[in-house]
This record gives C-alpha cells, sequence and structure tokens, in this order.
C-alpha cells in the first residue's frame, strides 16, 4: 500500500465506518433486537484503522519525516504530534469499544453511540493532520460535534443532560472565538496554510488578538483553567467509556489544536510560552485542590484531568519560552500516559460503577463511600483503579512516574529560575495529589464491604480485557519508558519545527 | 556470576511478590510457604552476592535519552545494605508466619513485603540517580501500603498517607538533586559527580546537596520530618522491625553516606547535617523517656539511634555511620520482634498494661534484653563499638558543643531503654492475663538476631575493608577489628560515654526516687508527648490545605452564566496582558 | 476611523459580538442561549468574509462562510435537541435550575 493511500485510510476508516456502524446496527436491532451489531462492527473499523496505520508510522519513522496527502486543495499531513496523537486515539478507542459493549448492555440506541464514538476518533486524528488553519477548525468543529450527543447519552438524567448543555454551549463559545481568530488573520495575510502564516505573519495588534482569540478558543477545550468549568460535569456524567475518551484523548486533541494554531503565530510575541506556563501552574494547583474535597469518584477523576493537563502545558509551555526539546517530548510523553493512565481510572471506575448501580438499574453517580471493600468482590477493578490512581500520583514503578520525570528534567535543562521554580511546583502538586488519590485506594482494600459492593452485579469478562490491557501499559511503561520514545521524539521534534527551532 | 546473584537479589523478590498475587487467597500455609522461600532464596543470593563487593562491577542497560542508562554497580556499599535488606526482610517474613497468622489479605501483605524488599535492594544497589528515585519511591509506596495494611482502621490509613506524603514531600530534594545533575551533567549517573564534584557549578552542587539532605531526613524520619515514624507503628509489627526500623529509614544515611564525597565541600552542608543528626537524637531520645506504647519508644528510639548515623556522616565519620547502620539493623529489628512477640500475646501495646512478663516469656525477654544492651550502648555488645566509634568521629575537628550533646543523648539512651525494659517485663504481673511465649517461627527469627546483636562488632575490619576498597571516592581509613579494639579501649573519650551511660542506666533503675526531679522537668515532658509542636505543624498545614480546598469551591457554581464569564474574563486579561507585555 | 464598508462591517462585526456575548452571560433560557451563540457565530462568518474580501480572496471567504454555516447549523440543531430533552427530563428551560452539578 503506498503510504499516502494508507494515510488517507487512517483518517477515512473511522468516518466511512460511521455511517456504516449506525446502518448495521440500526436495521439488526429492528429484525432482532437485543443482538447490538453495532459495537462489532465498531470494533472491526478501529481495529481495522491499525494497519493503514502501522503503515504510514513505518513510512514516518524510516523517512524521517511527515508523510502528506492532497485532496483537491486541502492537504493533509502526519507529522509526529499527529501519529502520535492518531495512535493513541486508536488504541484507546479500541478498548473503549471493548469495555462500553457490556456497559450499555442496557442502554437504547447503542448504534448511535459507536457510531458517534467512530466519527469523533476521525475528528481527532484529522485534527492532528491539518495543515491549514480552517480545517484545523473543522476537524476540532467534527470531534466536538460528535462528543455533545455522547456526552448527554443517559438522556433521561437531568444531570447527564445538564453535563451536555454546559459542554455544548462553552464549546461552542470556544469555536467561535476561534473562528474570528481565523478571521483575524486571514485577513491580515491573505493565507490559511499554517506554514505560510508561520513564514510571514506580521507583528501587528491584530495578529496579538488572534493568538489570544485561539489560546481561549482551544483553551475551553483543553480545560485550561479557568476555562474548564464544564469538564467537572461533561467527565463525570458522561458514560465512563466517553470519560475515558474526553479525559485520555479529547482535551489533549484540544491542546494539539492549540498548538498547531499558536504556533503559526509563534514569531508574533514572546508571551505565548509565558501564557502557557501560567495556565499550567494554574491547571495544577486548581485541579488539585478541588479533586482533594470531592465525594464522587467520577468527579475527582475529571479534576485530577485539569491537573495532569498543568503538567502536559508545563511541558509543552517550556518547549514555547525556551525551546527545550525534552520537555516538549516529556509532554507528550505525559499525553500518553496520562491517556492511558486516566483511561485506565475512568474505565475501572466505570466497572464499578456499572457493577453497584447501573446492572441495578440504577443512574447514580459513584461515591467515595461506595468504595469501601471494594476489593472484596471486585478484585481486578480495585486492583486496576488502584494502578491507575498510583500511576496518576506518579508512583512508580508506573508510568506515570517517567513521564513526569522528562518534563521535569526538560524544565531544569532550560537552567531557568522560573522553569526550575515550577518544576517544583508541580513536584509539590504532585505529592498534593496523592492526598486524594491515596485514601481512595484504602477505603478499596478494606475488609468490610459498604452496602452497595455487597448488592453488586459481576463484572463481565470484556471489562476487565480491557482494564487489564491498560493496566499492563501502565505497568511496562513505568519500568521501561523509552519503549514509546519512537512516538515522543518525532512529536518533539515536529513541535520544535513548528516553532522553527 | 555476579550479575547472576544481583539479578536474583532484586528479581527473586519482586517474582515472589508477582507469584503470590498471583496465586491469590486460597490457601494461607502456601501463601506463607511462598513467601519463606523467596524471601529466604533473596537473602542467599544477597549473601552471595557480598565477595563480589570489593571488585566493584558495573552492569548497565541501556534506555537512552533522559532516563540515562539503568546501572547497577556491585560495591560494598550495596552489597551490605543490600544484604541487610534481604536478612532481616526474611527473617521478618519467617516471623510473620507466626504474627500474621489467620488474617485475610495475606497475598497482599506478602507481595508489598517482597516488592518492599526488592525495591530496597534496587535502591542500594543502583548509581543512576533517577533509578535510585524510582526505587526511593518504591519503598515509600510500600511503606505506606503496609502501615495501612489495616486498612479499616482510621489510624492505619491515616499513618500511611501521613507516611507517604512527608517522605514524598522530602523526596523533591532528591528529585531536583536527580534533575539538576541531569541538567549540567546529562546524564544520571553519580559515580562521575563522587570522583569530581567539580563538574557541578559550586552554586548547584550546594542546591543539590541541601536537597538531598531534606531527601534524606523526611526518609530517615529526621528533624522537622521526624513525625511520621511514631504514626508509623500501626503497621503489622514485622513491618515496623523490617521497614522502619532496619532498612528504610536507613535510606536517608545511606544517601548522604553515598554522597559525602561530593557534598563534604559544599560550605556549611556538613554542619547542617550534624545539626540535623544532632536535634533529631536529642528530640527523639526525650520523646522516648515519656512515651508509654512499646512500638512508640521503639520509633522514637529508632529516630534517636539515625540521629546518631546521621551526626557521624556530618562529622565525616562515614565507615562509623555505616558500621552502626549495621548494629541497628540487627538489635533494633530484634527489639521490634520481639516486642511483636509480647504485643501478640498480651494483645496490647501500653506499656503501662504490661508489667511482670518476664515470668511466662522468657526467651523474650531473654533477647529483649540483649537488644537493650546493645541500643544502651553496654559493652561487648555490638551498639556499644558503633556507637563509641561515632563519639570518637566527632571529637575530630568537629564543634565539641554538639559532641557533648551527643554523649549526653547516650546518657538518655540508657535511660529510656531501662524504663522500657523494667515496664514491659520486671514490676507486678497482672494476674487475670494469660500470656503465652514467642512461636516457633518467631524463634527462628529472633534466635540469629540476637546472635547477631553479640558479634556482628567482630566484622568491623572486614567490612571496613569491603568499603574502603570499592569507594575510592570516599577515602575510608580503616582497621582491622582488633585495631578497632583497640582504638575504642584506649580511648578515654570511651570511658567518659560510658560514665554518662551507666548514669543514665541508674537513674533509668531509680526512676522513681527521682520523681522530684522529674516533677521538675514536668514541662518538658508534655512539650515531649506532643512532639514538641511538630504535630501541631503538620496539623495546621493539613487544616490550612483542606479549607483552602473546601473554600476554592465556590469557583463551581455550576450556572452556564458564570462559566462563560470566566472565559471572557480570562479572554480579556490575555488581550490585556499582550496590550502591556505587547510581543 | 472614516465610514468606509470594512469599518463599518468591522463596527457590526464587534457588535454582534458584543450582544452575544452580554446575552450568554445574562439569559437564562437554554434556547436563547443558543440564539446568542447564533449571533456570535454570524459575527465570525461576517469577519470571515470581510477578511476574503480585503485580501481580494472574496471566494474563498465566501466558501468558509459557507462551511461554517453547515457546522454551525449542527451545532444549533444538536443544542436544540438538548434543550428539548431538558425541558421534557427537567420541565423547565431556565439555565438556574441547570445548576445541580457544581462544587
Amino acid at each position: 500500500m503506498e503510504a499516502g493511500v494508507a494515510f488517507l485510510l487512517v483518517v477515512g476508516l473511522p468516518l466511512l465506518g460511521t455511517p456504516l456502524i449506525y446502518l448495521v446496527g440500526r436495521l439488526v436491532e429492528r429484525r432482532k433486537p437485543g443482538l447490538n451489531p453495532a459495537r462489532w462492527v465498531a470494533l472491526l473499523v478501529l481495529l481495522a484503522a491499525f494497519y493503514p496505520l502501522a503503515i504510514a508510522l513505518q513510512v514516518i519513522l524510516d523517512q524521517g519525516g511527515p508523510v502528506s496527502f492532497s485532496l483537491g486543495v486541502i492537504r493533509l499531513q502526519l507529522d509526529g504530534v499527529g501519529a502520535l496523537l492518531a495512535t493513541l486515539v486508536l488504541v484507546l478507542s479500541v478498548l473503549v469499544t471493548l469495555f462500553s459493549g457490556p456497559y450499555l448492555n442496557r442502554e437504547e440506541h447503542q448504534e448511535k453511540f459507536y457510531a458517534l464514538l467512530s466519527a469523533m476518533v476521525g475528528g481527532m486524528i484529522g485534527l492532528g493532520c491539518a495543515t491549514d488553519l480552517f480545517n484545523l477548525w473543522v476537524w476540532f468543529e467534527l470531534m466536538a460535534i460528535a462528543s455533545y450527543p455522547l456526552v448527554a447519552f443517559h438522556r433521561q438524567t437531568p444531570a447527564a443532560l445538564e453535563a451536555g448543555v454546559k459542554y455544548l454551549v462553552q464549546s461552542a463559545v470556544g469555536s467561535a472565538l476561534v473562528l474570528i481568530g481565523i478571521a483575524l488573520v486571514f485577513g491580515q495575510t491573505g493565507t490559511l496554510t499554517l506554514s505560510a502564516i508561520r513564514a510571514n505573519a506580521p507583528l501587528t495588534p491584530v495578529m496579538l488578538a488572534a493568538g489570544a482569540l485561539f489560546l481561549i478558543g482551544f483553551g475551553v477545550k483543553a480545560a485550561l483553567v479557568p476555562l474548564h468549568t464544564w469538564l467537572p460535569d461533561a467527565h463525570s456524567q458522561a458514560p465512563s467509556g466517553i470519560s475515558a475518551m474526553l479525559s485520555g484523548v479529547v482535551i489533549e486533541a484540544g491542546l494539539i489544536a492549540l498548538l498547531r494554531a499558536l504556533g503559526a503565530l509563534f514569531a508574533v510575541s514572546q508571551l505565548w510560552g509565558v501564557f502557557l506556563l501560567v495556565f499550567a501552574a494554574l491547571n495544577m494547583l486548581l485541579g488539585n485542590l478541588m479533586a482533594l474535597r470531592q465525594t464522587q469518584v467520577k468527579r475527582l477523576l475529571a479534576f485530577s484531568s485539569l491537573s495532569h493537563m498543568g503538567y502536559i502545558v508545563l511541558g509543552i509551555g517550556c518547549a514555547f519560552a525556551f525551546g527545550a526539546p525534552n520537555a516538549a517530548a516529556g509532554g507528550f510523553f505525559h499525553v500518553i500516559t496520562h491517556g492511558l493512565m486516566k483511561g485506565l481510572a475512568f474505565l475501572a471506575a466505570g466497572a464499578l460503577l456499572y457493577a453497584v448501580y447501573i446492572a441495578n438499574g440504577k443512574h447514580q453517580p459513584l461515591m467515595v463511600d461506595d468504595l469501601d471493600g471494594a476489593a472484596t468482590r471486585y478484585p481486578l477493578a480495585a486492583f486496576t483503579l488502584s494502578v491507575a490512581l498510583l500511576g496518576l500520583g506518579g508512583i512508580p514503578p508506573l508510568a506515570g512516574f517517567m513521564s513526569k520525570w522528562q518534563i521535569f528534567v526538560g524544565g531544569f535543562e532550560t537552567r531557568q529560575t522560573w522553569a526550575i521554580v515550577l518544576v517544583i511546583f508541580a513536584a509539590l502538586n504532585s505529592v498534593l495529589s496523592l492526598g486524594y488519590y491515596a485514601p481512595l485506594i484504602n477505603r478499596m482494600y478494606r475488609h468490610q464491604p459498604s452496602s452497595r459492593i455487597e448488592s453488586g452485579q459481576p463484572v463481565s469478562a470484556w471489562m476487565n480485557a480491557a482494564l487489564l490491557i491498560l493496566t499492563l501499559g501502565v505497568v511496562v511503561l513505568g519500568f521501561w519508558p523509552s519503549l514509546v520514545s519512537w512516538l515522543t521524539q518525532p512529536a518533539a521534534q515536529s513541535l520544535l519545527a513548528l516553532l522553527g527551532g | 556470576m555476579a550479575m547472576t546473584w544481583l539479578t536474583l537479589t532484586i528479581g527473586l523478590p519482586w517474582l515472589g511478590a508477582l507469584v503470590i498475587w498471583l496465586a491469590g487467597d486460597r490457601d494461607e500455609k502456601f501463601t506463607h510457604l511462598l513467601a519463606v522461600a523467596f524471601s529466604v532464596a533473596a537473602g542467599v543470593a544477597a549473601l552471595l552476592l557480598l565477595p563480589y563487593g570489593k571488585e566493584r562491577l558495573v552492569y548497565s542497560l541501556p534506555m537512552g535519552g533522559v532516563f540515562g542508562d539503568f546501572t547497577f554497580v556491585v560495591d560494598g556499599l550495596g552489597v551490605f545494605l543490600a544484604a541487610i535488606a534481604t536478612v532481616v526482610g526474611s527473617l521478618a517474613v519467617i516471623f510473620s508466619v507466626d504474627y500474621m497468622h489467620g488474617e485475610g489479605q495475606l497475598p497482599r501483605y506478602y507481595a508489598f513485603v517482597l516488592f518492599f524488599i526488592g525495591g530496597m535492594a534496587g535502591l542500594v544497589l543502583t548509581s543512576n540517580l533517577l533509578l535510585m528515585f524510582f526505587f526511593w519511591e518504591i519503598t515509600a509506596l510500600c511503606s505506606y501500603a503496609l502501615i495501612s495494611f489495616h486498612n479499616d482502621d482510621p489510624k492505619a490509613v491515616a499513618g500511611g498517607i501521613k507516611a507517604l506524603i512527608i517522605t514524598q514531600l522530602g523526596g523533591i530534594g532528591l528529585l531536583a538533586g536527580a534533575l539538576l545533575l541531569y541538567a549540567y551533567t546529562g546524564s544520571n549517573d553519580f559515580h562521575v559527580l563522587l570522583e569530581n564534584p567539580a563538574i557541578l557549578p559550586a552554586g548547584v552542587l550546594a542546591w543539590m546537596g541541601f536537597g538531598c539532605l531534606i531527601a534524606a531526613a523526611a526518609k530517615s524520619a529526621q528533624f522537622p520530618f521526624q513525625t511520621w515514624l511514631p504514626d508509623a507503628m500501626e503497621a503489622p509489627t514485622p513491618i515496623s522491625a523490617l521497614i522502619h526500623a532496619a532498612t528504610m529509614v536507613n535510606a536517608g544515611v545511606y544517601l548522604l553516606a553515598r554522597f559525602y564525597p561530593a557534598f563534604a565541600g559544599v560550605p556549611g552542608w556538613r554542619e547542617a547535617v550534624m545539626i540535623v543528626g544532632m536535634l533529631s537524637a536529642l528530640l527523639a531520645a526525650v520523646m522516648a523517656m515519656v512515651a508509654t506504647d512499646l512500638k512508640r519508644v521503639l520509633a522514637y528510639s529508632t529516630i534517636s539511634q539515625l540521629g546518631f548515623m546521621v551526626y557521624a556522616v556530618g562529622a565525616g565519620g562515614v565507615f562509623a555511620s555505616q558500621f552502626h547502620l549495621l548494629s541497628h539493623s540487627v538489635f533494633k529489628a530484634l527489639l521490634f520482634l520481639a516486642a511483636g512477640a509480647v504485643i501478640h500475646s498480651v494483645g496490647t501495646r501500653d506499656m503501662r498494661r504490661m508489667g511482670g512478663l518476664g515470668k511466662d516469656m522468657p526467651v523474650t525477654r531473654a533477647v529483649f534484653v540483649i537488644g537493650g544492651l546493645a541500643l544502651a550502648g553496654i559493652p561487648i555488645f555490638n551498639g556499644f563499638w558503633s556507637k563509641e566509634l561515632i563519639l570518637e568521629a566527632g571529637l575530630h575537628e568537629n564543634p565539641l558543643w554538639l559532641y557533648a550533646l551527643m554523649v549526653f543523648v547516650a546518657g538518655l539512651t540508657a535511660f529510656y531503654t531501662v524504663r522500657m525494659i523494667s515496664m514491659v517485663f520486671y514490676g507486678e504481673a497482672h494476674p487475670e492475663r494469660h500470656v503465652h511465649d514467642a512461636g516457633n517461627a518467631m524463634k527462628v527469627a529472633l534466635l540469629p538476631l540476637a546472635i547477631g546483636s553479640l558479634t556482628t562488632w567482630l566484622l568491623a575490619g572486614p567490612f571496613g575493608h569491603l568499603l574502603a576498597e570499592s569507594l575510592p571516592a570516599h577515602h575510608l581509613e580503616v582497621h582491622s577489628t582488633l585495631a578497632v579494639v583497640e582504638e575504642v579501649i584506649t580511648a578515654p573519650a570511651t570511658y567518659l560515654a560510658l560514665g554518662v551511660v551507666a548514669l543514665g542506666w541508674l537513674a533509668g533503675w531509680q526512676r522513681r526516687r527521682l520523681s522530684r526531679v522529674g516533677q521538675a522537668l514536668s514541662g518538658v515532658g508534655k512539650a515531649a508527648a506532643e512532639s514538641f509542636g511538630f504535630e501541631a505543624i503538620n496539623r495546621g498545614v493539613v487544616n490550612a490545605t483542606q479549607k483552602l480546598a473546601e473554600a476554592l469551591r465556590v469557583t463551581q457554581p455550576g450556572l452556564l452564566n458564570w462559566n462563560v464569564f470566566a472565559i471572557v474574563c480570562a479572554f480579556l486579561i490575555l488581550l490585556a496582558s499582550l496590550a502591556v507585555g505587547g510581543r | 476611523m472614516n465610514l468606509s464598508v470594512p469599518n463599518i462591517v468591522i463596527l457590526i462585526v464587534i457588535g454582534l459580538l458584543g450582544v452575544g456575548t452580554y446575552a450568554l452571560l445574562t439569559v437564562r433560557n437554554l434556547i436563547k442561549v443558543v440564539v446568542a451563540l447564533q449571533i456570535m457565530v454570524k459575527a465570525a462568518m461576517l469577519a470571515l468574509v470581510l477578511a476574503g474580501r480585503l485580501q481580494g480572496q472574496e471566494n474563498l471567504g465566501q466558501s468558509l462562510a459557507l462551511t461554517v454555516i453547515v457546522a454551525d447549523t449542527i451545532v444549533a440543531v444538536v443544542g436544540l435537541a438538548l434543550a428539548v430533552q431538558v425541558r421534557r427530563v427537567v420541565g423547565t428551560l431556565d439555565l438556574s435550575a441547570l445548576t445541580t452539578l457544581r462544587r
């Protein structure tokens, strides 16, 4: 297969799969209710996308440069950043599909869920490959639009609807701001191609305003504090598989869109890096402090996503402000490890939520108290959730430790006082985060199970399989961090190339 | 061959942890058997590794990038501490067979014990600072998991989390040191630094030195981080013996000793180390004099003895500190395990409710007294020789007032040791109680340690040579055992210290007659019972954080208009700062 | 600032944005919120068309605006569908009733 075609298939398969999944699911559901073939079609489509992805990745690694493909005037290009995003998105979405089958078995209209999931995956992969501003926005919108109904998927639950409304409105405000930013850039430079903008961006106040619009507009999706207010609601109310996707890749995709747009305006101001570092500090602090007093498990995990976004932005911000290659690589490494760990955390919490509430026909949030003694009945879910939480807290031998290390090294390598202070601040935050991760683990290993746990239903083997695979990833990367260097290094190079370094 | 033993020393316990975890909760006996088998095998592997210590072999696993090479170095300091970790570890596991009999969730217990043993061995055998930090945190994780093993008990959970957070907080010092090393040398290997500290700019070296001091103080429960160790006593007693007396808490001392050549030249570093050690030794000894919980007394005494070791490193007595570490590991593990036998039998940790146990538990009393004599520094026992060496090191061109205080602390040590022994084993027995002596597995674990408390000092010579030959950067001056004995016996300072110890011993024995002095000092006693205000500081920080977190929750009022308002405000602030800051 | 066509359009864009933002900050009715979003996006569309005009690339500017219309309509449809469902399940369109997820 030719590299360009393979690349097109990576983007195209999930998008072509969307109607297919819906139609097959719908038609079969009419004839034989309860069979739910949509998830198998979705799994097939997503798995199939790995084959062209492998070919495209092979070419990128061999050539050391990006693969591109043109459709008329639209040009797509798979560089290091896009490759990393595509790989992570596909891995996580396959596992989420595996997991969601049993999780949703009592729900109606499952085919919509998988079709939208597939569309969202396609949107994210495309977002990573866009080469012009407007295209970037279109992919971004595709991802966002697919995710709105997914957040409000439990459409009989008032809380889910509330979360969906907030998510939609805030995202839409963000994307309107981005559009205005695009108009400003277009009006100033007459081009939309990122590389052309980068080459001759005029140093005017209008361009500064455009940069601010991009930062805020994409920042809403990337959940930068104080634009984050939708996130705890959406992540806690979405079906657990979608929580995993939102937290594990969607907000990171928002960040990557932000990097692409802001990277094109890199020369316009030296403040971009500073802004990113300020956002990083805010995210780490607020995310951790807000999580400290939460009583709902998924809401707590959602706030912890804020702080992890902070670590990622710290790495990326150091790359923006000081051109630190290791910080960029660390940031991208943390994108991967956070995707795995937070995906695992949400799926494991989801497995428990399913067992104690959903399978008993209730749609209620999983409370922290409900976890008491979970290990007595659900040893695997409790263990994997513990692994995820410890990994998020940066405890070795788990992946989060290594990725934080790489970010921190990048910060110290700049030898700038403020970067070093920020890294120490991040380390302090990491310790603070144990203040809410650790008690959860202690609860799960009590001898006396809570009444909810005692009346819980069994967890399906498919769910456990997804949890085990993610756990394996988190542990292996903790022992062997350079296992994904082939993804993070090119991503960092691509980012720095974007910044003209 | 050394490579094989090295791999087995770290790998066997970890493999055992995995196997026990996978085997699950089926058969209690099988679980015990697996744990004993794996831990003893690891102990044997570590002992077989000992002879290679002098050769200073290096094994390296290329990892690339900021992770450096994952390098393991078999040198004297490493193999010696690995041997302590695995041997005391296997004894603690054997002891647990009796102690943990009938407990639920045993696989979790043993898996973490074995995971800890492997992690501790890795910590002392690596020369990659990232990897050292990696193992450092693994030991903290295991310590946390085992302290709060009884998760239904809120005190155990609180103790575990406190230990985790305080050691992690201090760990940031080590992290910063490791980051600085990489940022300025492009490598994680610290041997380069030990051989030539000048590769780092003086300022950076100072930051790194004090960072490591903070990390060491937190890990070894030294001033001002000492508060976590007493609360860690909620752990099952074999864990207290293994992690919180014999191995993990030594990691801080190990760190200081390991980096001594690099930081000794940093202005003020040695003085700071000595003062930290002295303050810990003094404050903890006073606290031990008033505590009534048997395990807490032992915990305070651990802090105090670690203070001696830290002081020794600061005073330049690296060998003396490591020698005392060896003695302390043996006699303190013995004391803890014997105390465990007592607690297991009596069912309380309160010494006021013990008394007169000696008659019913003769074996336990015998070994406990041996451990106590070693702790107090009575001649012939191993604690005597190593403590005298430390005090002697304190006399070498070091501040005399620090030395005087340390001798005073040696007297206090004797006082609280006697108090503890007499409260537990002598005096009036409680007639209604039915106690039994230690079980067989317990005895198997106690006897080697008791013998060790009497004999490990004979190893002074070989141990010294092992260190000196494999640590060229430390420039250690060592002698044969006979020469060490002669040195201690002929030094006048020894007799001064012995006199103070004897006074303390006497005072402890006759403490009822001193009640008037006690009343005069009751203010000190009260302050000591409150941990000299450090507990209050801890509580204050925790409460302030929680309050701040609760207050911040108003930022999430849930109203959509407010959320949009935040977005608009952020945009305006960005615009304003761009207008001011320009490009 | 003379009242040339571009300047007038710029003023309109800014005015629309102001109206949309003000509405988002103050209105409590979900339908009105969706309308406010629409107003903001219309401002952006106008800005795109104007940018194309200023750069002499009117075709491109207008085709961008058309694309935006498509995407924007889908968002509006999804938003309105959510509003319908909210009315059914919660029983009101008032935003102050949608504050159960807080703190």
